[in-house]
């Protein structure tokens, strides 16, 4: 189609290569297109693309890909079909921990294992999906530089008076006579046209309208948003620019904020439930949650931060109770309710030391889970803490270990010392909950001491329980002004270039006959109704559906 | 317009190549170990409190081939590894060479760690990491983890899981080596 | 929780459903009249087109005071759970369509939108139907902005389908017998069915529902734990459809009778984990099932594919017309859909869960949903995709939507899982 193009137009325009209209004065230039009748095709206002170009190097080849719509909108099917895959089974990444060399084939099959395999567990992430939305980026870029500019000149050296065919093969047409002196008529749609909002160029009896040519710079505009976006989300990849952790506090507990010299506190957690009379029947009862939240300390490390033979010295800087959709914020961080754990789990006991013989009790002493003291002096009696186990339990050898580091299971060892007792003190073994002390047979461990001795709790309010664990999620996005920015572009560019129109009329008259074309480059309903409500109040009456000059391209 | 032409051609496509390439080497090579170091690289800085009440940092132990493990009481991998490290420990250090071996304990209390340390005579170097920061530091999410560091201070091997007298001797052999 | 406010709100929404029905019934008059009356058709069309069209505005008031007296005596906007949200998509649908409406004045826009929403309306009130109090996730002002902005542009898609189909059916010759004639007038049928399928549901739903039938199962799951302990789960699964398909390995533990059916015809297959996952396959097989039925039956009475007979009756209206208004529809939902879809739903979840995009399955099936009318909009505007082939992309694009608002809850499992289905 290129190959033969006789560029100059009868007008005296010499015109790019490619041209499909004439830059001035609009007249078809490719033969077939000027032997047709139909309407015209006025995309980009028959400017030539600047990729068009008759001798193609490797780079323009490149180039040309990239600035084909039709490969635009097979990258976008393209992406969108992965995505659609990618929704089949759970992405690995919605899991904090599991295994997903397993987790697939025992789930779904043969089938999931062909999924994890071929790495779409992870498709968002994979080289692959990355390379598309790289090749639609670049598709933005070139695509809309290549229409922008030739659009852009073409729009802004306009000719008012415009070639007969050019006229008559617009979408909305009109032709007839003149209602009285031509001058006269000419300047009362003028009028008219301006009442309308319309800016009008005229040259003698010739007529150029046309309004809100901005949107038509819309779609560049949301490419452009559109970019920018996607040059912030690259920018998150920088080191230090986002940041992702979570931090695990229990209640009066005070934490460091890894990698940062802040460090925070849980005050305390509440976890609200609606009450009864708030809900409708059919959920009463059942547990609805209405409020986690955590109220929360902000420190920052001033002195001794990385000093372990000193505490840091801390300094408030924020406090915020965290809920839902409320985050802390505070330089840069933000710090967001994330779950909880309230699990009961013993915090400290008092127990006291019971002499069976003598039915004496001595104590009560503090016994905290977490850091216990080492020594208890009680009446002519000493305990001395030897061992400790959080989650007590027997290994393969029989040793005593603890299955992790949680107070699920506590367990104790004492030397007990004391009148009638062995100069070095004889071990006494300790399960604060009575449940333990069964399952493990604390008496049988303790053998003769258990007859002569027992360490136990008097009552419920010796016992503290350990504060709920709230699970905070702590961010940095040093990328989010880039991204709101690049949204905010591409969102405006959208509303632009879809609810507003692009609308012109050119109108010439040729022996006392007018020849009216209308373009726009969308909502021809609206277009023909423009031109019919002009012609009716200058004296012309016509049914807009009527001006409907058939061929539906746009 | 025109003669700028070729050159906007040639920038907008090194610029998709560099930024492009950029995006599409970082999902290419993303590491699936988390957010542990790099071999090669050297390892966070830290310093801790020791068994023997001092502070111990890491630039402390430049110049020596260097073990640091990760380890709690509370996981049973790394109770048994304990006597393969205390022998190894034994039989580097008795021919002379330079060698540490650096335990950093999980974040339990001072009473558990000694009463283990006891309980297997352990000789080595114990590091107390409260509230688990240098854990987070190194990126450690599973238990034992050790890291192999030369002399010259950078990381040589990282072993996630309980390991063998045999595993740690071919590793220290070739550090001594470095 | 103000319960007479709320017995009046639900009383608002049937009425509204009963004027929907009229509505579209008289718009079937409108057209039907049309083309059999011995009067000018023009005016006729005029008058009735006129009537149909203000019963619809009384169904879309009595559907606006439906939702605002839910509003007020539930204590926050009634877009937060299956029933609510899909209440409301119909109520943006019936507002899409007085948009459109104002804009053309074509009274056989209303033919297609009225029973779509009728459909939609319908469908809603499947779901559990109380007021539920918001969780904490969705305690947000967010809730308002981005439900409402994503349904009203979803809704112009929807509207955009209805006109697309009725584009189709006039546009495609029923007579003609080249292949390619046969494949359109294939598809359209099959579009046609699925409708009648969406109706088999409805009716199957609210037969039995009416009946009071019930049938519950109970399957046992053994697993084996780490320790080598068996480890026994019993599930129980309530249907309100007879069960076609019982759950994998279960016991029927009590049945209502429906033609002397005592257990499950068939057993679900045992890769299909679960008690749910059995109970929406058996509602799946009904609907299949009720809709060939019913599909049937119009067959037999009408004795022509349902195409071949609502074709004619579009002859009147000039296909141009139908495809610059789907076309338009599409383009007001577009940005509209972007901005409530994707951009205010970036700033939500940024706010509640620390990230803007997590590649969840709701976010990434709103992506699909905007890539694809993204892909429309550029065959449209530079590829010159119009007529036939643009319908079909309008048709389509409505079924990725409703996917995207019902069939991502009911068929994947992710963080917008909030609806009891």
């Amino acid at each position: 189609m290129l190959s033969f193009q006789n560029t100059k137009c009868e007008c005296g325009h010499q015109n790019p290569v490619g041209t499909v209209l004439c830059e001035s004065c609009g007249k078809p230039l490719e033969e077939a297109e000027a032997a047709s009748t139909a309407p015209l095709e006025m995309r980009y206002d028959g400017a030539a693309r600047r990729s068009q170009k008759t001798n193609p190097s490797i780079i323009d080849r490149v180039w040309n890909f990239f600035s084909s719509v039709k490969i635009a909108v097979w990258l976008i099917v393209i992406t969108l079909i992965a995505s659609m895959i990618g929704t089949i089974f759970t992405q690995e990444s919605a899991f904090i921990s599991f295994d997903p060399d397993t987790y697939y084939e025992e789930k779904y099959g043969w089938i999931g294992k062909l999924y994890y395999e071929l790495g779409f567990s992870h498709t968002y992430e994979t080289w692959w999906f990355t390379t598309l939305i790289v090749m639609i980026a670049t598709s933005l870029v070139v695509c809309s530089l290549d229409r922008v500019l030739p659009l852009y000149k073409a729009l802004s050296k306009q000719q008012v008076r415009k070639h007969v065919q050019f006229l008559k093969r617009q979408r909305t047409v009109y032709e007839g006579a003149v209602v009285g002196d031509a001058e006269e008529w000419v300047a009362e749609v003028e009028q008219q046209l301006k009442r309308k909002r319309y800016k009008v160029k005229r040259e003698g009896t010739a007529l150029l309208a046309e309004k809100n040519r901005f949107s038509r710079w819309g779609p560049y505009i949301n490419h452009i948003g559109l970019i920018v976006f996607l040059l912030a989300v690259l920018l998150r990849s920088v080191p230090g620019w986002a940041m992702d952790s979570y931090l695990a506090i229990r209640e009066g507990e005070t934490l460091q904020i890894p990698e940062t010299n802040y460090y925070l506190k849980n005050e305390k957690f509440t976890l609200d439930y609606y009450a009864d009379d708030e809900l409708p029947d059919e959920l009463k009862g059942i547990p609805r949650p209405k409020l986690y939240q955590t109220d929360a300390i902000l420190y920052e490390c001033t002195a001794d931060c990385d000093d372990p033979l000193k505490e840091p010295v801390l300094e408030e800087v924020s406090q915020h109770g965290i809920i839902v959709n409320d985050p802390m914020a505070y330089g840069g961080l933000k710090i967001y309710q994330f779950g909880y754990d309230d699990t009961p789990k013993l915090a400290a006991v008092k127990p006291v030391l019971v002499d069976k013989t003598t039915g004496k009790t001595y104590g009560p002493f503090e016994l905290s889970m977490r850091n216990p003291q080492l020594n208890y002096e009680l009446g002519p009696y000493t305990l001395e803490l030897h061992s400790k186990y959080l989650d007590f339990a027997m290994d393969e050898k029989g040793e005593p270990r603890t299955k992790s580091d949680e107070p699920n299971a506590p367990a104790f060892i004492f030397m007990l010392k004391g009148p009638g007792l062995a100069e070095d003190g004889e071990p006494y073994m300790y399960f604060p909950r009575q449940i333990d002390k069964e399952k493990f047979s604390q008496d049988a461990i303790n053998g003769d001491l258990a007859n002569r001795f027992e360490i136990k709790v008097p009552s419920m309010e010796g016992v503290t329980f350990a504060g709920t664990v709230s699970t905070l999620n702590i961010r940095t996005e040093m990328a989010m002004p880039y991204i709101w920015t690049g949204t905010a572009i591409w969102i405006f560019g959208v509303f632009l270039g879809s609810y507003w129109h692009h609308r012109r009329i050119w109108l010439r008259i040729d022996e006392g006959r007018v020849l009216l074309g209308a373009h726009t480059n969308k909502n021809f309903h609206g277009m023909r109704a423009d031109v019919a409500s002009v012609l009716k109040k200058t004296g012309i009456d016509v049914e807009p559906k009527s001006l409907d000059n058939g061929g539906n391209r746009a | 317009m025109g003669k700028y032409r070729k050159t906007t051609q040639i920038v907008i496509l090194i610029g998709v190549l560099l930024l492009g390439g950029y995006a599409i080497g970082k999902a290419l090579f993303a590491s699936d170990d988390g957010g542990l170091p790099k071999i090669g690289e050297k390892p966070p800085e830290f310093a801790l409190l020791g068994e023997d009440q001092e502070a111990h940092k890491l630039s402390d132990y430049e110049g020596k081939a260097l073990v640091i493990n990760f380890w709690g009481t509370f996981c049973p991998p790394c109770v048994i590894e304990t006597p393969e490290f205390q022998r190894q420990y034994e039989k580097w250090t008795s021919m002379g060479k330079p060698f540490e071996i650096i335990g950093i304990n999980l974040g339990e209390d001072s009473l558990t760690v000694r009463n283990f340390v006891q309980q297997y005579g352990l000789t080595y170097e114990m590091l107390y990491d409260k509230g688990r920061k240098i854990m987070a530091k190194y990126g450690v999410e599973s238990f034992p983890t050790t890291f192999f560091v030369k002399p010259d201070g950078t990381i040589m091997d990282i072993f996630v899981g309980g390991m063998t007298e045999e595993d740690i001797d071919k590793r220290v052999t070739k550090l001594l080596q470095s | 929780m103000n319960s007479s406010l709320l017995t009046f709100s639900s009383d608002a929404y049937l009425v509204a459903f009963f004027l929907y029905c009229l509505g579209f019934i008289s718009y079937g008059i409108t057209i039907a009249g049309a083309r059999y009356t011995k009067r000018d058709p023009k005016a006729y069309m005029k008058r009735w087109g006129r009537i149909s069209y203000v019963i619809s505005l009384l169904g879309f008031v009595s559907h606006v005071a439906f939702f605002f007296t839910r509003w007020i005596g539930g204590g926050h906007i009634p877009t937060s759970n299956m029933y609510e949200f899909i209440s409301f998509l119909a109520m943006m649908i019936m507002l899409a369509f007085v948009v459109v409406h104002a804009i053309y004045r074509k009274a056989v826009i209303g033919l297609f939108t009225l029973p779509l929403i009728v459909i939609i309306v319908a469908y809603s009130m499947v779901f559990p139907q109380e007021v539920q109090p918001l969780i904490p996730a969705l305690q947000s002002y967010w809730l308002k902005i981005h439900v409402t902005t994503a349904a009203l542009g979803e809704a112009f898609f929807a509207v955009g389908f209805a006109t697309a189909l009725l584009q189709l059916l006039r546009v495609v010759d029923f007579r003609e017998k080249s292949p390619r004639a046969r494949r359109s007038q294939r598809w359209v049928e099959i579009v046609m069915i699925v409708g009648v399928i969406m109706i088999g549901y409805l009716v199957s739903v609210f037969g039995f529902r009416a009946a009071g039938y019930e049938a519950v199962f109970v399957q046992e799951n053994v697993t084996i734990t780490d320790a080598g302990v068996d480890n026994t789960e019993t599930d129980e699964v309530v249907y309100s459809l007879p069960p076609i398909f019982k759950p994998f390995n279960s016991q029927v533990q009590e049945i209502d009778s429906f033609i002397g059916l005592k257990d499950g015809v068939f057993e679900t297959p045992h890769w299909m984990k679960g008690v749910d996952a059995a109970r929406k396959l058996n509602t799946i097989i009904w609907s299949i099932i009720a809709g060939l039925v019913v599909y049937a039956i119009i067959r037999l009475i009408l004795r022509k594919p349902i195409g071949a007979v609502l074709h004619p009756f579009t002859r009147g209206i000039d296909p141009d017309d139908l495809d610059e208004i789907s076309y338009r529809t599409i383009a007001i939902g577009y940005p509209l859909f972007t901005l409530g879809a994707l951009v205010f739903a970036m700033i939500w979840a940024y706010e509640a869960w620390s990230r803007f995009w997590g590649w969840d399955p709701k976010e990434v099936w709103a992506l699909i949903t905007w890539l694809y009318y993204t892909a429309y909009l550029h065959l449209r505007l530079s590829r010159g995709w119009h007529g036939e082939k643009s319908a079909w992309l309008a048709v389509i694009g409505f079924i990725v939507v409703m996917f995207t608002l019902v069939g991502v809850n009911l068929v994947l499992v992710g963080l917008h899982s909030y609806a009891g289905v």
